[in-house]
């Protein structure tokens, strides 16, 4: 079991590794090979008046004139042992794990995804209880009467979920309830849980909603398959025929057996989600981290998107491995090894 | 379950059997899957309304934009300058006679147009990004699968890292670096290339996975066995044997990457990555809609219908033809 | 839609009541309901109290490039910093033509200039303060136009200074390289009131440089760089007590501001709050709902609150002022067949300024149509159009000036119109529509064009501001726009027009415009202390590039702003191109 959890991590300090140097690369093999060159790249740096010299002192102080694998190799380093920065009369140390500063703002980045987190911590934990009741309720209901109008209703229903994108539902649900009939508050009123969970409650009902629809539906779509696949199977009978309560059978037997693809669907999902719910986000100006991954593309402030990326990535690999390990709680037929 | 899944009509329709020699099927089998799954999807009326939509939405986008007004034409004569929205028509949505589903606001560039050529770029994006992933998913799932031990290792790990990686803000990430001239192309081809290759390229796991798994089923199968007992080449049990079997899977993993795609490609383009105006597409003119919907819901609420319907149909069609080719699903 | 754009600031003290009346535009029928009535504001500031308390509520949908005043180059930033800072000169606290007259701030008058307009003087007010109670000496303005303007970590902001004062030998490398004391030798402090500024030409229009944030006293001792943004020292009526990026900034009273040193601010409000990275939506129904105060930004509510301001309980708080940047089209005279005068004049005779117009957002989100290159709250605006328009019936520009764009096509050999390619920028959607109305108007006589596109982070980087690549391409006809960084004729034009402008990257003067008339011109007006024959050149020098044809104006921008019921001292500044002025503002 421990032999286990140390081999998944060091697989996932790989894993991180390759991510950080995939986004390196689209940043700045990519804009290479596509013909621009250094000072052209230093010069998106620079403020209004890209002259000769602000350009030179860009590309220093970014430190853009090394070749990319200084560049990833002083980043990694930064991680590890932390990293100084000349923010000019004074220095600031940044200590490890040192995530770097932003091109744009000067930020330390971690200090920003730290600030940002809690956004969407709040968005996908929410919408996450709610889809995941909601969806495997459904998906119970209809898996145990199937072909009924019910399963019929529901699972177009879910299939229309799969279809809209969360953007346009997202309009529309601001749209309906809180312009035309003011029921919740418009886009862009997230306030910190801290500071007033009252209104922060407010404020994410709307997207709680409007993203665990889709998930929801997914997720009623999944249980029902998974449902109807363990119903016939032999334990379900012998089950049965052992005379156990319908309700056990359902509960204890089918639905745990089918809980597994679920849970690991869901940890991708959520993983996903704990990185920003760029869509989400966007739409219900939620200042979460996927707000911070687009806006800091659109500035093309690598170290934020390094920063947003890895974390994303680092949250899908952790959650993997807790639902690798809940595996052998909820399955007692899969063992770690 | 020992019968491999074929599809009739297809070309490379298997003939495991016929390794066997001297076996006359036909007289064993009367009917072949593929023949059973169609007659399930026929009494499927879901599945095949959502079939004729999609058809129709192909049609609509392959010859729709030679019957439609021209997309980019102003008709700045129905907007109102004040409010900057069209005149007339329901909620201030333009919509006429002349013009079905209205005008967009500010130019009064003819709707139904825009959505028909949309589709266009939405399908072709779409069709594209999915043969993509197909081809590279489909390889690699095969390779994994058959060949197993550390070339499966390797490609397993790839697709688990691909899964991992957070693929829409890479996608908006290459598309947002390659935005301008690159690679011999320019303006709309470079950005439906660069859609296409993103898309497809950060799909193909998905794909891989499943090709994989079956691979693997498939490798340890019967007749595989028989067929490598007599002395077949891996050449041979590759193209003869297991790929044909996995033509059904892939058909319908297609269908159903397509609305994914579909909606990949509006999120890019909502979030300004997509292709570039004046050429339509459905995310970007959401996009436009963003801060005008309160005043003109219709423009907010056409492109957005569009984009539920088609994913909708290819969503019904896919499913309905999962259940059809694989009864244990039902 | 980009909200945010360069500053605007500065005008003239001296420009003439009626250009204003033309130009603050709007007609006042719509005056109905109970409000202090529609345009209200633009001429004079509405709601005037004096009453003290409250929290001032800002919104933005965006955040600053940096709110360090030696780090920021935002029009709606150079306003709003006054409330925590106070540079050598500021504009008048006011609405309308009021609004464009320097005054001294942080000086006791304005600057004194000697040597022909070379050197100039000003003497500090005694008794101003930090937030810790230090006193402001002479020697931290030095040193704040020392760190914006010579510093490498500090790039957002304008470098006017850089390019005007006498440079160090060797070239003075900023106070955080050069370790030495005596920093940039063209700057003298001879004592801690004076402050003396020594420059390398002449330029009459110094007081307007001063103006801007970066003269702001910034003490070396707390300079943090990059950092500062968090950590200013205030001398205006407020200090910051915290600024979080992207979310939130928090100012309350200077306990050290005295009342005596500073005769323009009122300092109403206790505390101020802004919320930044705001939806844009949400911003204008909180303004409509009273629960915020005002739109930071300044550019103007979204097109769909539009109807709804618009609506007749709405419009008596409605302002409709031009916002003092234009957008236009360049036509480069190096591009074939652009490169004959009258291939241009026919461009100027084809493009349909009202579709242009319309796709931008018709006349009060777009803006007037324009026949000028300066915009009419520009000092030194003079009023002419040299290639009239009229629309036909149903819409379209007549066959009379298609006629005459028709002439000029056979004056310059092209009798059938001829091929090249207009470019916009892709990410600004209405600027892409605004191209194509162009480009369905100029097809009517024959000119065909191909619209090409690159996004705006690039446009002059590496696209239509490099002359080469113009050239390779073969791109006649570029769509920008431009707001002056101070809005007199010469702060307007030097950037666009003048042959020093042309830079091998990043240049904006697109027309490659280098003609010896207009450069000498703008020399020689720059010099000349006289202001009243200054601000006439500039209508002059505005006539000799629209007669060369080579940019085509197509609209004054305008927006429409809302002023929420309960703001006291609300009015239009054209000094910061045309929002609110934050100066005085407080709540009811």
């Amino acid at each position: 079991m421990f032999a286990y959890i140390v081999r998944r991590l060091i697989g996932a300090v790989l894993m991180l590794l390759l991510v950080s140097l995939v986004t390196f690369g689209i940043f700045f093999w990519l804009p290479k090979l596509a013909g621009q060159t250094t000072d052209q790249i230093a010069a998106g740096y620079v403020g209004k008046a890209p002259t000769k010299e602000a350009i030179q002192d860009t590309k220093e102080r970014l430190g853009l004139d090394d070749p990319v694998l200084v560049q990833y190799g002083n980043y990694v380093k930064g991680i590890a042992v932390g990293r100084d920065f000349e923010a000019g009369p004074v220095t600031d140390h940044c200590p490890a794990p040192c995530l770097g500063y932003s091109f744009r703002s000067s930020q330390p980045v971690l200090e920003t995804l730290v600030d940002r987190a809690p956004a969407t911590a709040s968005l996908a934990a929410g919408a996450a209880v709610i889809w995941l009741t909601g969806g495997i309720t459904v998906g119970v209901i209809s898996a145990l009467r199937r072909g009924s109008l019910w399963d019929r209703a529901t699972m177009v229903i879910a299939l229309s979920g799969v279809s809209l994108p969360i953007y346009f539902t997202g309009m529309v649900s601001l749209q309906l309830f809180s312009y035309s009939v003011e029921i919740f508050p418009g886009g862009g009123q997230y306030t910190a849980i801290t500071a007033d969970p009252v209104k922060w409650f407010q404020a994410l009902v709307l997207p709680w909603v409007t993203l665990a629809f889709l998930y929801a539906a997914m997720y009623a779509r999944l249980t029902r398959a998974g449902m109807l696949e363990t119903m016939n199977e032999d334990y379900i009978r012998t089950a049965r025929a052992k005379g156990l309560p319908e309700r056990t059978v359902v509960t204890k037997h089918a639905l745990r057996a089918s809980l597994t693809p679920i849970m690991t669907v869901f940890g991708l999902d959520l993983g996903l989600l704990l990185g920003g719910a760029v869509l989400t986000e966007s739409t219900f100006g939620i200042p979460g981290l996927g707000r911070l991954a687009i806006d800091s593309i659109r500035s093309g402030d690598l170290p934020m998107v390094l920063g947003v990326t890895l974390l994303t990535s680092a949250s899908i690999v952790i959650i993997n491995l807790i639902v690798d390990l809940l595996y052998a709680v909820v399955d007692p037929r899969v063992r770690l090894g | 379950m020992a019968a491999p899944i074929e599809v009739s009509g297809s070309d490379t329709e298997a003939q495991p059997e016929s390794v066997l020699a001297g076996v006359d099927r036909k007289k064993i089998q009367g009917r072949s899957l593929g023949q059973i799954a169609w007659l399930r999807l026929r009494r499927d009326k879901v599945a095949l309304t959502g079939a004729l939509v999609v058809l129709l939405l192909i049609l609509l986008a392959i010859f729709g934009p030679y019957f439609v007004q021209d997309p980019l034409k102003y008709n700045q004569n129905l907007i109102d300058p004040t409010y900057n929205r069209p005149k007339s028509g329901f909620w201030h949505s333009g919509i006429s006679s002349e013009h079905w589903l209205g005008v967009e606001p500010g130019t009064g560039r003819d709707m139904l147009a825009r959505i028909v050529h949309g589709a266009r770029i939405s399908l072709l994006v779409s069709f594209l990004a999915t043969l993509m992933s197909v081809i590279i998913g489909t390889t690699m799932g095969i390779i994994a699968g058959f060949f197993g031990g550390w070339v499966d290792y390797v490609i397993s790990r790839a697709m688990d890292a691909f899964l991992a990686f957070p693929l829409l803000l890479f996608a908006i990430a290459l598309v947002g670096v390659v935005a301008d001239d690159a690679f011999g192309l320019s303006g709309n081809n470079l950005r439906v290339s660069v859609l296409v290759i993103v898309i497809g390229f950060f799909n193909w796991p998905y794909i891989g996975r499943i090709i994989r798994g079956q691979t693997l089923s498939l490798r340890e199968r019967e007749f595989v066995d028989a067929a490598r007992s007599m002395g077949a080449r891996n050449s041979y049990v590759l193209f003869k044997e297991i790929l044909p079997n996995l033509v059904a899977p892939i058909l319908v993993y297609s269908t159903l990457l397509i609305p994914t795609n579909i909606l990949f490609e509006a999120a890019l383009s909502f979030l300004g990555v997509g292709v570039n105006p004046p050429t339509p597409s459905w995310g970007g003119m959401l996009t436009l809609a963003v801060p005008i919907y309160s005043s003109d819901p219709m423009y907010m609420i056409i492109p957005g219908m569009a984009i539920f319907i088609t994913v909708l149909a290819f969503n019904l069609f896919g499913d309905g033809l999962r259940d059809a080719l694989d009864p244990r699903s039902r | 839609m980009n909200k945010m754009r360069p500053i605007a600031v500065l005008a003239a003290g001296v420009v003439a009541a009626a250009t204003l009346a033309a130009c603050g535009g709007g007609d006042d029928s719509g005056d109905t309901g109970s409000g202090p009535g529609f345009n209200a504001g633009v001429k004079e500031q509405v709601n005037k109290s004096d009453k003290k308390g409250g929290t001032l509520k800002f919104g933005h949908s965006d955040d600053w490039d940096s709110p360090d005043p030696g780090n920021t180059y935002y029009a709606f930033s150079q306003n709003f910093s006054r409330l925590y800072g106070r540079g050598l000169t500021t504009f008048a606290p006011a609405a309308g033509d009021a609004s464009l007259k320097v005054v001294p701030d942080l000086a006791t008058d304005l600057g004194q200039a000697s040597d022909g307009g070379k050197t100039w003087t000003y003497k500090l007010r005694t008794g101003v303060k930090y937030d810790d109670g230090t006193t402001v000496t002479s020697k931290d303005v030095k040193y704040a136009v020392e760190r914006s303007n010579y510093s490498a970590e500090l790039q957002n902001g304008p470098k006017y200074f850089k390019a005007y004062l006498v440079d160090n030998k060797p070239a003075y490398p900023g106070p955080y390289k050069d370790k030495g004391d005596e920093g940039l030798k063209s700057i003298e402090t001879p004592d801690d009131q004076t402050i003396i500024f020594h420059l390398n030409t002449a330029f009459q229009e110094f007081d307007y440089l001063v103006a801007m944030s970066q003269t702001m006293p910034v003490p070396k001792a707390k300079d943090t760089g990059l950092k500062y943004e968090t950590t200013i020292a205030s001398t205006g009526p407020y200090k910051v007590d915290s600024y979080a990026r992207g979310k939130s900034m928090s100012l309350s009273r200077n306990p050290h501001w005295n009342q005596s040193t500073d005769p323009l601010r009122k300092a109403l409000p206790d505390k101020i709050e802004v919320q930044l990275k705001q939806n844009g939506d949400d911003i204008d129904q909180r303004l409509l709902a009273g629960s915020l105060d005002v739109d930071m930004a300044g550019v103007g509510v979204q097109s769909g609150t539009q109807p709804k301001v618009l609506a007749d309980d709405q419009k008596p708080y409605v302002d409709n002022p031009v916002q003092g940047f234009l957008r236009f089209m360049s036509l480069n005279v190096n591009v074939k067949p652009l490169d004959n005068v009258h291939c241009r004049m026919a461009v100027q005779y084809a493009t349909d300024k009202v579709a242009a117009q319309t796709a931008y957002g018709g006349p009060l989100a777009g803006g007037d149509v324009a026949t000028t290159v300066l915009p009419p709250t520009v000092a030194g605006y003079t009023k002419f159009d040299l290639y009239p328009q009229k629309q036909a019936e149903g819409g379209g520009l007549d066959q009379a000036t298609l006629a005459k764009a028709k002439q000029e096509l056979q004056a310059c050999g092209q009798p059938n119109g001829f091929t090249t390619k207009l470019s916009a920028r892709s990410d600004r959607p209405k600027e892409v529509a605004m191209a194509q109305a162009i480009q369905q108007s100029l097809a009517k006589v024959g000119i065909r064009t191909d619209i090409v596109q690159y996004p705006a982070g690039d446009y002059f980087t590496k696209y239509v501001g490099v002359p080469k690549y113009v050239h390779d391409n073969g791109i006649g006809m570029m769509i920008m726009a431009w707001a002056a960084d101070w809005p007199t004729g010469y702060g307007f034009l030097s950037q666009i027009i003048d042959g020093d402008a042309i830079k091998p990257s990043g240049g904006n003067n697109l027309a490659e415009l280098d003609d010896p008339k207009i450069n000498k011109a703008l020399d020689d007006a720059i010099a000349n202390p006289d202001e009243a024959a200054r601000l006439k050149t500039y209508g002059e020098i505005d006539k000799m590039v629209m007669q060369s044809a080579a940019e085509v104006p197509l609209v004054y921008a305008k927006a429409l702003m809302y002023r929420p019921k309960r703001v006291t001292n609300v009015g239009i500044t054209y000094s910061y191109g045309g929002m609110y002025d934050y100066l005085n503002m407080g709540v009811e």
